[in-house]
């Protein structure tokens, strides 16, 4: 079977996912939302054929269960917000729709990713200056401290999504070039491995500032990301251990540090520790979260079927539509999301949706193992380690094995950015894959090139 | 109508349809690894370069032809890895207007030794041919980069 028939087969589950999942909601539910509402499953469905057909015409080679599970992911993301709220599907289907035509332009445009290796110190730059138009005054919206989301007009957005994809590609290109010196060009002082610090300077003034960045719009989530990208990269560059060992020891510090300075930071950890008896403003989201979760059991309420709301007389008012006010659990649809999937689904649907990303880890890994040059091996290394990680740190939130931070949940979570982000960087990996999985021509006859001036 | 079963057995098969496609793609994962455990040949890229790197090192040599700067029968330990090109990064340093800043490198893998190039402008050329990615050298291989050329030579006594 070839790769795309196979790919194919594997949107038929999500097919039946979509399909069962919206049936189950609609018929808990039926009194409060149309029939018409249905059909947004449809519409998911019809993107997620669009793309398969895409492609089919443009990476015949690409990987043929990367994009079926990222559209399980989604599946599952869409019948939940269906479940939260009926006029959030319809919105997230439409965000669809962008995200897919976003992974089209990028395969059409990007043509060969190699390029993006020349114009590394570009694409840094245009990373870190998205970082920082979040703190520009008239564009800056602080929410619960952290400024997260640059709002032009009525289009909010969230640029730490893009601006990892920006990191991962400088890391991937800079390392490719100078990972010999950093691996061997090295001294050893008292028994460390000191790197150059010629070689590794760069890399730190870019680290650097965009951890600055991160501490500086108190984006906490995204910062654990981009660190442990940072790390996982230099090691899949170096297999120097010692530099991880060294980079988890500094981020300590600075986790410690950051702790005792900034007081929305030090209140994270503080309810991390204790949730039942912190004083800070928030515990009631991860008690929430973790009643929700107890709720669910093995199996779950079923689909629709947990408490999300206090029933008619107790019932705040409200001015909002529902998930945005009303909501026992706060934030239901973006944070929070896993722990409505637990809270519906059980222990059993969560446990599912934690493989998922890891067989889109696995997968992305492998992908990287099979390229065929250095800077496709990097690049799909850290763009698999920054997508694996944002589900870590956002489960990992929500299930309370690290202090919660808002980052969204890849492709489940409601919400354009973190949507279309994703795309692309679903996009740059279908296009490495494609190029690792293409069969070998003949070697081509020997020829003499007219040099060209450097 | 009583549509608790429903919801229940379609919450039960939403779970089952999860787990089988799982399982599904684990498995396949599973098949392509033990098709793969055996790199294949042409496998290019990264390989650590650990301290090992510079132990393996120092029975080959790349001797100065003609052209770069340099003198001709100038020799250069491989010491398990080098660089060459225009920079002052490489380890290798050539005054050639062709080459790229890290233009190509020679780095040891096993027992055999390998050239590849660094993307360059203008291509690195093995015995004539363009290289294509990276290949393997062979005693008295020539390795040409704009107007410098090179010569790889192993020093392990011929027996």
């Amino acid at each position: 079977m070839s790769a795309r028939n196979r790919e194919l087969l594997a949107l038929i589950p999500v097919a039946l996912l979509v399909t069962g999942g919206f049936t189950a909601v609609f018929i808990v539910e039926s009194s409060k939302i149309g029939d018409l509402s249905l059909i947004y499953g449809g519409y998911f469905l019809a993107v997620c054929l669009a793309v398969h057909l895409f492609i089919r015409a443009r990476l015949p080679y690409a990987d043929p269960y990367l994009f079926p599970l990222c559209a399980l992911l989604a599946a599952i993301g869409l019948v939940m917000l269906f479940r939260i709220n009926d006029s959030l599907a319809l919105k997230q289907a439409s965000i669809f729709v962008a995200g897919a035509v976003l992974l089209a332009l990028t395969i059409l445009l990007v043509r060969d990713y190699h390029a993006l290796e020349r114009y590394r110190y570009l694409i840094a730059t245009a990373g870190i200056l998205l970082l920082l138009a979040t703190r520009v005054p008239g564009l800056r919206a602080p929410v619960n401290g952290a400024y997260l989301n640059i709002n032009l007009g009525p289009l909010s957005f969230q640029p730490a999504e893009v601006s990892k994809i920006c990191i991962v590609i400088f890391l991937a290109s800079y390392l490719h070039e100078k990972r010999e010196l950093l691996a061997v060009a090295a001294r050893r002082v008292a028994g460390l491995t000191i790197p150059p610090l010629k070689h590794f300077g760069p890399l730190l003034v870019v680290w650097g500032a965009s951890m600055l960045m991160l501490f500086y719009i108190a984006d906490v989530g995204s910062s654990v990301m981009f660190f442990g990208a940072f790390l996982a990269l230099l090691y899949v560059a170096t297999a120097r251990f010692s530099y991880v060992v060294a980079g988890l020891a500094l981020f300590f510090v600075g986790a410690v540090l950051m702790e005792h300075l900034i007081p929305h930071i030090g209140d994270r950890v503080d309810i991390w520790l204790d949730p039942w008896h912190s004083k800070a403003v928030g515990a009631g989201q991860i008690q929430q979260s973790l009643f929700a979760q107890a709720d669910g059991g093995l199996f779950g309420q079923g689909l629709g079927e947990s408490l999300l709301k206090l029933p008619g007389p107790f019932a705040p008012h409200c001015a909002q539509p529902f998930p945005d006010c009303g909501s026992i659990l706060p934030a239901p649809h973006t944070d929070e999301i896993y722990a409505v999937i637990v809270s519906d689904l059980g222990v059993f649907g969560g446990a599912g949706v934690v493989a998922v990303y890891a067989l889109i880890a696995a997968r992305g890994l492998k992908i990287a193992v099979m390229a065929r040059d250095g800077f496709s091996k990097l690049l799909a290394a850290g763009l698999t380690a920054v997508f694996a990680l944002q589900a870590v740190v956002i489960i990992g939130g929500v299930v309370r094995f690290i202090p919660l931070t808002g980052v969204t949940l890849p492709f489940v979570s409601f919400g354009g950015s973190s949507v279309i982000a994703n795309m692309i960087l679903l996009g740059l990996l279908l296009m490495i894959s494609n190029d690792a999985r293409r069969p070998r021509q003949a070697p081509e006859p020997d020829q003499e090139l007219e040099a060209l001036p450097a | 109508m009583d549509t608790e079963p429903i919801a229940v057995a379609l919450k039960f098969g939403f779970l089952a349809v999860l787990y089988l496609f799982l399982f599904w793609v684990a498995q396949s994962a599973f098949r392509e690894l033990r098709r793969t455990t055996a790199p294949a040949p042409e496998a290019t890229g990264i390989h650590p370069i650990g301290p090992g790197g510079r132990a393996a090192a120092t029975d080959a040599c790349l001797v100065a032809a003609t052209g770069g700067g340099l003198e001709a029968g100038e020799r250069f330990d491989l010491f398990g890895g080098i660089s060459i090109g225009r920079s002052a990064d490489a380890d290798v340093r050539i005054e050639d207007r062709f080459a790229s800043g890290i233009h190509a490198r020679l780095y040891s893998r096993g027992a055999s030794y390998y050239v590849e190039d660094m993307n360059s402008t203008n291509g690195t050329f093995l015995n004539g041919g363009r290289l294509k990615g990276e290949a393997e050298l062979k005693d008295l291989d020539e390795i040409r980069i704009g107007g410098t050329e090179f010569r790889f030579e192993l020093d392990v006594p011929r027996s």
